[in-house]
């Protein structure tokens, strides 16, 4: 098998927090407890859970935005948190982020030129003129015209913004983009178009995404494999497909079964979690799902389940699937 | 049973750019005991039109033409007074943000008790004991707790009970939720429509649901209006419309919905984009969009055509969906 181009080992994140009376007592959050996963080049992974998961704190480990407390991360060979800080400027034009609010990730003091030129002024020696085709020719690759050239991000519906911040995050030919939340703030039909333009651009070009969403829906549509995080882990991980048709975590069957479906005659049968995730800063015992888990067993209270292959690349970690269950 | 009826109601907004015509002209019905849900995308109308029934829409809001029969009475017609009645007792309004809602300075208890004191004054039993068992009804843990804490100690989910609960004890017919769950996790929103199911259920209480979710209608509500560009295109039996829709917009929006099985496929899309509130709208606000147009439709509004009863669409292209 070929190597991954993005290859994740038990990493790990515990931000400190200062807490209590004058910020007296240390907190710690444990925002990424043990996550692997490996990502092929072209492929999309889809990572999906409700806030405070840790999909974000993710993203910006692997982007070395943050620093992990723990685990390696490695990118098309290279061990990415022991390069140098030069390494890394180069080798982050391979690797890009496109974030949910276009509007508080693009300046909004800049033309779309500028922003779709800024990353090519940095990293590369063109000139003006060389520059001002190239932006041309993204902003055409995302499906705006020149006219948006002079437009400030103010100026810009929320598509057309998203459109800006692709071409933006296209301009160095990254080979890797982290996507996180990129259509939750906008309607459906121009969900549809930001979703189609994604799919074109990595047919295109032989992208690699990591996709982070809350959506189920949008996420199976876009992704290969699916990763269902919780407090801080990956409980399931498999095929799209699979995660619909075969869904084994007690929690990624709740996940699908919150899911407003849009199909009133859809036979469905709901179960609705109790309560609500609990805090990263005093994560439960043992599988931190138990507290809202309909299936809960005494074992789960006390011990974390290992991951187990339950069919070739389906893991889950859940007791319910114990050699000796 | 009509208990809300809204028939023509037009709502203009002055603005240093001039007009924005929010509200073109809408009809719908709310019957006793159903849920009605209210979905188009941003900017069609929905908050304005959920504002118009409470009373409570901006300062620069103008309502130039319409009625709203609330039990056959014109509450655009009511006294400041009458309407301030009407908004504590009979119908309540809930937000996305319930954080914004509800008073930071004050317990959840208080907050609660304020409204039963106001609401039931010649009730002299027990209010706290009334407060307490909302906040069961609601489904927040440990009512006799909540009693003492603060808004910003609860979670999201718990603020929205906790707004719910609020609204309830002025004991109304009709509840106006907008976007309720939208800053909510999935989890915890697939709790707040279940509330929302069993208040229905149980106190046969009324509610408008807007959203901008077709998945929520599907599952919530019985009847749905879609609105766009201030104007209603299609409503109906939620059944009917998801199973047929006749709008070449509804039929637009649920093409563009990502579905199981659809993984890699290009989605379907509406060319184009919403026309702006400041424009006068002349035929059809969905031609310039439409893959149907016809020269009637950029000139003459489509008025509402029965395709069955119960499910009205407003295109010109009625008679050819129907046959089709
Ligand atoms: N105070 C105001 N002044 C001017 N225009 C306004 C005002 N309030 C609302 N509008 C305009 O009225 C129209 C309808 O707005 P409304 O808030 O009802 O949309 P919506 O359907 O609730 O959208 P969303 O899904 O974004 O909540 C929009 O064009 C909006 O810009
Ligand atoms: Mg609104």
């Amino acid at each position: 098998m070929p190597e991954p181009l993005l290859r994740v080992d038990d990493l790990s994140m515990v931000y400190q927090r200062r807490a209590g009376l004058l910020g007296r007592r240390a907190q710690q959050i444990r925002a990424l407890n043990g996550v692997s996963f490996s990502l092929g080049a072209g492929e999309t992974l889809g990572i999906v859970g409700e806030s405070g998961c840790g999909k974000s704190t993710l993203a910006r480990c692997i982007l070395r935005l943050l620093r992990p407390s723990g685990g390696r991360i490695r990118f098309d060979g290279d061990d990415l948190l022991a390069l140098p800080d030069e390494g890394m400027r180069v080798m982050r034009q391979r690797m890009q982020m496109v974030l949910q609010n276009p509007f508080s990730s693009l300046n909004p003091r800049l033309s779309g030129f500028e922003l779709v030129a800024e990353p090519l002024r940095t990293h590369t020696a063109m000139s003006r003129m060389e520059m001002a085709d190239r932006v041309a020719s993204l902003l055409a690759e995302v499906g705006l015209g020149v006219e948006f050239m002079s437009r400030h991000p103010h100026q810009l519906s929320g598509g057309q913004a998203q459109r800006t911040a692709l071409a933006r995050a296209l301009a160095l030919n990254p080979d890797f983009i982290i996507l996180d939340e990129p259509t939750s703030a906008l309607d459906v039909s121009v969900q549809a178009q930001i979703i189609n333009l994604l799919l074109g651009l990595q047919r295109q070009r032989g992208l690699t995404y990591l996709f982070i969403t809350h959506d189920l829906s949008v996420v199976q549509h876009i992704s290969d494999r699916i990763a269902v995080m919780y407090l801080g882990k990956i409980v399931e991980e498999t095929s799209s497909e699979a995660i619909f048709a075969n869904p084994q975590h007690p929690y990624t069957q709740a996940l699908l079964s919150s899911t407003p479906v849009p199909d009133p005659a859809a036979d469905r049968q709901r179960t609705i979690l109790p309560g609500a995730v609990p805090s990263a800063a005093n994560p439960p015992s043992g599988c931190a799902f138990h507290t809202r888990c309909p299936q809960a067993m005494d074992i789960c209270r006390a011990q974390y389940p290992a991951a187990r292959f339950v069919a070739r690349s389906h893991r889950v970690s859940c007791h319910l699937y114990d050699e000796s269950a | 049973m009509a208990l809300l009826s809204i028939e023509n109601l037009t709502v203009e907004f002055n603005t240093p750019f001039g007009a924005v015509y929010a509200i073109r002209g809408i009809d719908f019905t709310l019957r006793k005991g159903e849920i009605l849900g209210l979905v188009g995308e941003t900017g069609c109308g929905k908050s304005v039109t959920g504002r118009s029934i409470i009373g409570l829409l901006d300062d620069n809001a103008r309502i130039t033409a319409g009625r709203i029969l609330f039990e056959d009475v014109d509450l655009l017609r009511l006294s400041d007074a009458a309407m301030h009645e009407v908004r504590g007792n009979r119908i309540a309004m809930i937000f996305q943000d319930p954080a914004t809602a509800l008073n930071p300075l004050f317990t959840i208890g208080a907050q609660i008790m304020d409204v039963l004191r106001a609401h039931r004054p010649a009730k002299r039993g027990d209010l706290k004991t009334d407060a307490m068992s909302l906040f069961a009804d609601v489904g927040l843990p440990d009512p006799a707790q909540m009693m003492h804490v603060y808004p910003h100690q609860l979670s999201g989910g718990q603020q929205q009970r906790a707004m719910i609960a609020l609204s309830l004890a002025a004991e109304p017919d009709v509840i106006i939720a907008d976007e309720p769950t939208t800053a909510l996790d999935v989890t915890i929103q697939a709790q707040i429509l279940d509330l929302l199911r069993v208040l229905q259920r149980e106190r046969s209480i009324s509610v408008i649901l807007i959203t901008h979710d077709l998945g929520i209608v599907a599952e919530t509500c019985q009847q749905v209006v879609v609105l766009y560009a201030g104007r209603v295109a299609e409503k109906g039996a939620v059944e009917a419309i998801f199973a047929a829709p006749q709008h070449p917009y509804t039929r637009g929006l649920l093409a563009a919905l990502p579905r199981p099985g659809s993984r890699g496929s290009d989605l379907q899309v509406i060319a184009g984009a919403v026309p702006s509130g400041l424009e006068r709208i002349a035929g059809c606000a969905f031609a310039p969009r439409c893959e149907y147009v016809m020269e009637i439709c950029r000139g003459q509004q489509p008025a509402f055509s029965d395709i069955k009863q119960a499910h009205q669409s407003a295109c010109h292209l009625h008679e050819t969906f129907a046959d089709a």
